[in-house]
């Protein structure tokens, strides 16, 4: 508030004038207001998309249509291998069983026969739920020893008709779904996260291997290589 | 309306107050805090799956059977194969260390010839095309001016069907001229066509060998099979078998063996006699043997019981009296004795005299082709092939005195002695060379008195390599035709290394050739086929591992199945019918030779009064001397009383060193005849006095920044003595002094 | 399989190191550094930053020539559980948890990503088995092809040890899994080194299972800290308490004694 603007309404009015709350105080809350919810939109809209870059998967992949095709559900193509270890995502030599020769006429079909199958190139697929290297994870201890089906920590996927786009952390380079897509990190459901908070809720919760003397929890050799 | 400081502060605080309502804060503290445990830059080896691949790994000397493991495509880990017959599930620390020889940057990425001056570093990419031809008409150019004896060949291995596709291509040329690059072999085969009057190769019972005298022989540090040794070695203690170490230096079989015995180096086969003295003078040898199976003992006995008595030998070998009495009568009187030589690794093969002693030490007990004895084994051999077919040129070739003498009158049991071509060279006597091919063999470095062997290269207007890595030969080479690295080809490894059962391993391609690389068998094949007539006749495969298929043909079935072939029930002959000698026994004497020059121990060389001590090579199984370059991890594992830095540090013992004035780690100039260098000085109890030990293998100048320049090679100070009765190299050292730098 | 062994308790993966068999020939830290990614450099001869999970030592009795003796004596990390399980001298003073002792294996783990460096541990260790990388590893172009995708790259600044080669332990874990079962056989588990001795001098398996052959050479005794009953075995420096996994087998007696000596794993001292 300015001097001069004071003597205007003095002035004006011939008698002093008491500034009212709402004519000094408004200003002030707009502007915190403003600046609340400026960054309110920075830090829920804005901030996200800035965090995360976007990448389209090399080849688009329809799960439901396949999963029509094979008998064995998830196992079929993402199995275990005798030794207990677990493929992953398929190798272009499983794919190659069917798509030798382009089976229809869908553009990405046609485009990963060519591109891949002929010049029996790996597709880079991009893994939604890849953990950094110093993590270990066995999957066959809790698929087959915890009789944990694929959805509790993978979700939905097998029943998506093209794959989503890929959300890379460019400080952390982790994938968007080890954070979960919620950016406040709150999960409603288990496959939500992947951080190392969910995996100890649930090794409590089940006693998994709480041997460690440090921390009277998980061991660290658990989960770590 | 109008921004002021106020309304600004109030736009500050509801920025903060919903920023801290977002969740950037707490993300980004989250993000950054894994930031900072993420090191981009350091690799993330991709997983997938696991698979396990048996081969041989022809890198050591013996050849380990391994299980390669595999993640993808890749090769991760090298590991002993359980179920094989020699390392049985151990592997030795060279084979282990294989991915780096594979997928290290030393190897050779394509064919390359030589554009800048030799040994200059300055290279071409060729094709193969292009390179073969080159071979090619060089081949015949020399062919067509009918000189074929001047092409000649080294390699490093002397059996296996790689080394006889070279000498079939030799002979199918016209030229005898193949060579193996020295080791204790050399002598050993031909103390068994003397004594035993075969020809064959020596094989140890040595599992059952309940006292085991060894002759400088570093049985746990590569010589023979390094992981069949060691594991030996263990059986030994299981079974406490003894072990006596005579050596000047408290090796690491010294170290443990049961006793060390030092000896003043160059005399073990005057100990050895001196022991012999002892269990004739004493009637402790066998009898039946002596008196009903061999021949010439009486000339034996006269040479050693009028020249090695123990009070003279152990003025000579530094070795009391007492203990050679007390040896002499352990080794006559132990169940099933056997003497062994061949210093350290027995890269050097020592003189024919040395062998001979100490085998009649095998002989005087009995301990010939019986159960943890010595044992007459077959050559391995490639029996399917047909003879090679021979046109004129190559008949007259083939008539032609080999280059380096083995097989003339002076050396008739040698069949080799690649010590005696840098001689031969400097001379043109008998004739000049025109041409050379390197198989798996590093002469410029491994040959004793390398800087004579680089002098004799230089002789040679064209030298062809079949090198994977670039060692010190192949940069000298003008044309280099890089074979695939071990672990992508076929090839048979016979045990030669003194196994007492004939074996053969398999090598089979455990990845796909990772480079422009070419197996040398295909290459040959291929050059073979390019010369034409006989030359393709003679070698008529479609690709080498048909070849390999028809040379093993009664073998090959087990050899697929199994990865390797070997005849468990092999047992040597029975002593009547054992010797097809002219007499049919055992032969002491070797009629007519003179057994005192025989035994004569071999002079050091450049005697002129200015040495005060004697440089001893010794060979240590973290160092590989022969072929192969130390990979990194091989380096890493070196010792630092051995390399700090680049500096050598070379053994004396510490009154030698207090005499010198020398204290730990003194920098010294170490002078030989051959020339001098400077080294570091590490004082060592294991050592005899008055010695200087300097270890093989180090001072490379080729490969890259993980082996290059560290050390000095210990075959630039010494040099090989030419044994006279043989031919053989029989330096055991050199004489040396040692000053201040 | 019929066990009357160690079923569903806690194990003690240990080792029993015959050092009249061992020959010194490193092949074991080679197969170690090859199974752990253990990385190098164009200089390791400065051993006070060579990282060896696994170091052999060279120990000699001190004796002028002639009655010199020398011992090889291969050192991993021991896996200390000190005077109450998980007493380990390094675990106690990890300020970062980077460290930790695993009650159901005995094991002493190292968590690359949660180690920050202070080299508190490396300070507290009496073996010096723990190992601090100065610089990031390099691996020279194409060898990294060669890395095992079961255990993590380091990166400078922090400390890395010997594991017991507990990546063998969870992928031998895999393969039980998938034939539905809990426990190992003493063979299914085994760590590199044990695997590449050619000497056969290492032996590896549960202390607590009496049909494991460690059990049998070392004969621990619980109620003293896990000492050997067998009286040509022992361990390192015994006297500190450390209650170390690994035991030592010679019939040598200056060994014996020599391992007893506070500065037996020194710098000065001993040779690698």
């Amino acid at each position: 508030m300015s001097k001069v603007d004071d003597t205007k309404h003095v002035a004006a009015d011939g008698q002093e004038k008491v500034p009212t709350a709402s004519e000094t105080g408004g200003p002030i809350i707009l502007f915190f207001m403003i600046g609340l919810a400026l960054s309110l939109v920075v830090g829920w809209v804005i901030f996200p998309k800035l965090l995360y870059s976007q990448k389209k998967q090399p080849i688009d992949f329809n799960h439901v249509q396949h999963m029509e095709l094979v008998d064995d559900g998830c196992e079929s193509c993402h199995f275990f291998r005798d030794d207990g270890s677990f493929s992953g995502a398929p190798t272009l030599a499983q794919c190659i069983d069917c798509h030798e020769e382009v089976q229809s006429d869908t553009e990405n079909e046609i485009r990963f026969v060519e591109e891949y199958v002929q010049k029996n190139r790996e597709v880079p697929w991009l893994v939604y739920s890849k953990q950094p290297q110093c993590v270990y994870f066995s999957h066959v201890a809790h698929v087959k020893m915890g009789n944990m089906d694929c959805v509790t920590c993978h979700g939905h996927i097998g029943e998506s008709t093209e794959l989503p786009v890929y959300e890379q952390n460019r400080i952390s380079l982790y994938s968007r779904n080890i954070w979960g897509k919620n950016i406040g990190g709150f999960k409603k459901n288990t496959w939500d996260r992947m951080k190392m908070d969910d995996c100890a809720e649930c090794h409590v919760k089940e006693g998994v291997r709480q041997a460690s003397v440090q921390t009277g929890k998980g061991g660290c050799f658990v989960c770590h290589k | 309306m109008k921004i002021d400081r106020r309304s600004f502060l109030a736009l500050s605080v509801g920025g903060t107050v919903g920023t801290a309502l977002t969740p950037l804060p707490w993300k980004i503290q989250d993000d950054l805090a894994i930031w900072t445990q993420m090191w981009p830059w350091t690799p993330d080896p991709l997983d997938g799956e696991n698979t396990f691949t048996h081969t041989v790994s022809t890198l050591c000397r013996g050849g380990c059977g391994v299980t390669v493991r595999k993640v993808g495509d890749r090769v991760v880990k090298i590991e002993g194969r359980e179920d094989y017959p020699t390392n049985q599930g151990g592997v030795c620390n060279l084979c282990a260390s294989g991915m780096q020889m594979l997928y290290g940057p030393t190897r050779i990425p394509h064919p390359i010839k030589r554009v800048g001056d030799r040994g200059a570093g300055q290279w071409a990419r060729i094709s193969w095309e292009e390179a073969l031809s080159m071979v090619a008409e060089q081949l015949g150019e020399i062919r067509q001016a009918g000189q074929p004896e001047t092409v000649a060949c080294l390699s490093s291995r002397k059996y296996g069907s790689v080394a006889e596709l070279l000498k079939r291509f030799l002979t199918a040329y016209g030229s005898p001229n193949f060579m193996v690059t020295p080791s204790m072999m050399d002598a050993y085969d031909m103390t068994l066509k003397r004594m035993h009057g075969v020809d064959g190769r020596m094989g140890f019972d040595l599992e059952n060998a309940d006292y085991v005298l060894s002759f400088g022989s570093g049985l746990i540090e590569g010589w023979g099979n390094t992981a069949y040794m060691i594991h030996t070695n263990s059986v030994w203690k299981e079974r406490k078998a003894t072990v006596k170490q005579i050596e000047p230096r408290l090796s690491n079989t010294a170290a443990k063996s049961d006793q060390w015995i030092p000896v003043t180096p160059g005399t073990e086969a005057i100990l050895a006699l001196g022991i012999a003295y002892v269990i004739i003078k004493e009637s402790l040898y066998d009898y039946d043997f002596v008196n009903n199976f061999s021949t010439g003992f009486e000339e034996f006995r006269s040479a050693v019981l009028s020249g090695y008595s123990p009070g003279n030998v152990a003025k000579q070998t530094g070795v009391d009296q007492s203990t050679i009495v007390t040896l002499a009568r352990e080794f006559a009187r132990a169940r099933r004795p056997m003497a062994l030589c061949g210093r350290g690794q027995g890269t050097v093969p020592g003189g024919l005299g040395e062998s001979v002693a100490v085998h009649a030490l095998n002989a005087l007990v009995g301990n010939i082709n019986r159960p943890g004895g010595v044992w007459a084994m077959p050559r391995p051999a490639v029996d399917g092939w047909a003879a090679p077919a021979l046109d004129a040129s190559a008949q007259a070739g083939l008539a032609k005195p080999r280059l380096d003498g083995a097989g003339s009158a002076a050396f008739p049991f040698a069949e080799q002695l690649f010590n005696r071509v840098p001689e031969a060279l400097a001379t043109g006597s008998p004739y000049p060379l025109k041409a050379l091919f390197v198989y798996e063999a590093n002469p410029l470095f491994s040959t004793p008195g390398a800087a004579k062997v680089r002098e004799a290269f230089d002789q040679i207007p064209f030298i062809v390599s079949f090198a994977s890595h670039m060692d010190e030969t192949a940069m000298a080479a003008d044309l280099i035709l890089p074979n695939h690295a071990h672990l992508e080809r076929w090839e048979d490894v016979p045990d030669t290394s003194g196994f007492h059962q004939p074996m053969i391993g398999l090598v089979q391609p455990v990845v796909e050739p990772i480079r422009d690389t070419m197996h040398t068998g295909d290459a040959l094949l291929r050059l073979a086929a390019a010369l034409g007539g006989t030359m393709a006749a003679s070698m008529p495969w479609e690709n080498y591992k048909a070849c390999l298929q028809e040379g093993l043909a009664s073998r090959w079935s087990q050899l697929e199945a199994d990865g390797f072939w070997i005849d468990n029930r092999y047992r040597p002959d029975t002593w009547s019918l054992a010797f097809p000698t002219p007499s049919g026994k055992f032969d002491f004497g070797v009629a007519g030779s003179d057994l005192k020059a025989l035994f004569a121990p071999a002079q050091p060389e450049g005697d002129d009064g200015s040495y005060n001590l004697k440089l001893i090579p010794y060979d240590s199984v973290r160092i590989p001397n022969g072929p192969v370059g130390s990979p990194p991890f091989l380096v890493k594992i070196v010792s630092d009383t051995v390399l700090k830095g680049n500096d050598l540090f070379v053994e004396v013992n510490p009154e030698t060193a207090k005499a010198a004035g020398f204290v730990e780690g003194d920098h010294a100039v170490l002078k030989t005849p051959l020339g001098s260098a400077t080294v570091r000085v590490h004082l060592s109890d294991g050592l005899m006095p008055g010695l200087v030990a300097i270890p093989r293998g180090l001072g490379h100048t080729a490969f890259d920044g993980y082996l290059a320049e560290k050390g000095i090679n210990a075959n630039d100070l010494i040099g090989s003595v030419e044994d006279a009765a043989s031919g053989l190299d029989a330096a055991w050292g050199i004489l040396a002094s040692l000053v201040k730098a | 399989m019929k066990h009357t062994g160690n079923i569903g308790k806690p194990k003690r993966y240990g080792m029993v190191i015959d050092l009249d068999k061992c020959t010194g020939c490193g092949t074991c830290m080679v197969a170690c550094m090859a199974e752990n990614n253990v990385p190098f450099k164009k200089d390791e001869s400065n051993k006070l930053d060579s990282i060896t999970w696994l170091r052999v030592y060279r120990l000699t009795n001190g004796k002028p020539y002639p009655d010199n003796e020398v011992c090889y004596l291969p050192r991993p990390c021991q896996h200390c559980a000190g005077k109450h399980e998980g007493h380990s001298p390094c675990v106690s003073v990890c300020p970062a948890t980077a460290t930790d002792y695993d009650q159901e294996t005995g094991i002493v783990s190292q968590i690359y990503t949660r180690c920050f460096g202070c080299r508190y541990c490396m300070a507290a260790c009496p073996y010096h088995a723990r190992y601090f990388n100065w610089w990031d590893p390099v691996w020279p172009k194409g060898m990294e092809k060669a890395l095992n995708p079961n255990v993590s790259a380091r990166m400078r600044g922090i400390v890395e040890k010997c594991s017991f080669c507990f990546h063998r332990y969870q992928k031998a874990m895999e393969k039980a899994h998938m034939e539905g079962r809990r426990e190992l056989e003493e063979d299914e588990y085994q760590t590199a080194c044990t695997q590449a001795c050619p000497a056969g001098a290492i032996t590896f398996g549960d202390l607590n299972n009496p049909e494991h052959k460690v059990h049998q050479i070392a004969q621990p005794d619980p109620a003293k800290g896990g000492r050997p009953r067998n009286p040509k075995v022992f361990r390192l420096l015994e006297e500190l308490e450390t209650n170390p996994k690994v035991y030592y087998l010679s019939s040598r007696e200056w060994v014996q004694e020599a391992c007893h000596k506070p500065h037996l794993l020194d710098q000065k001292t001993a040779h690698h």
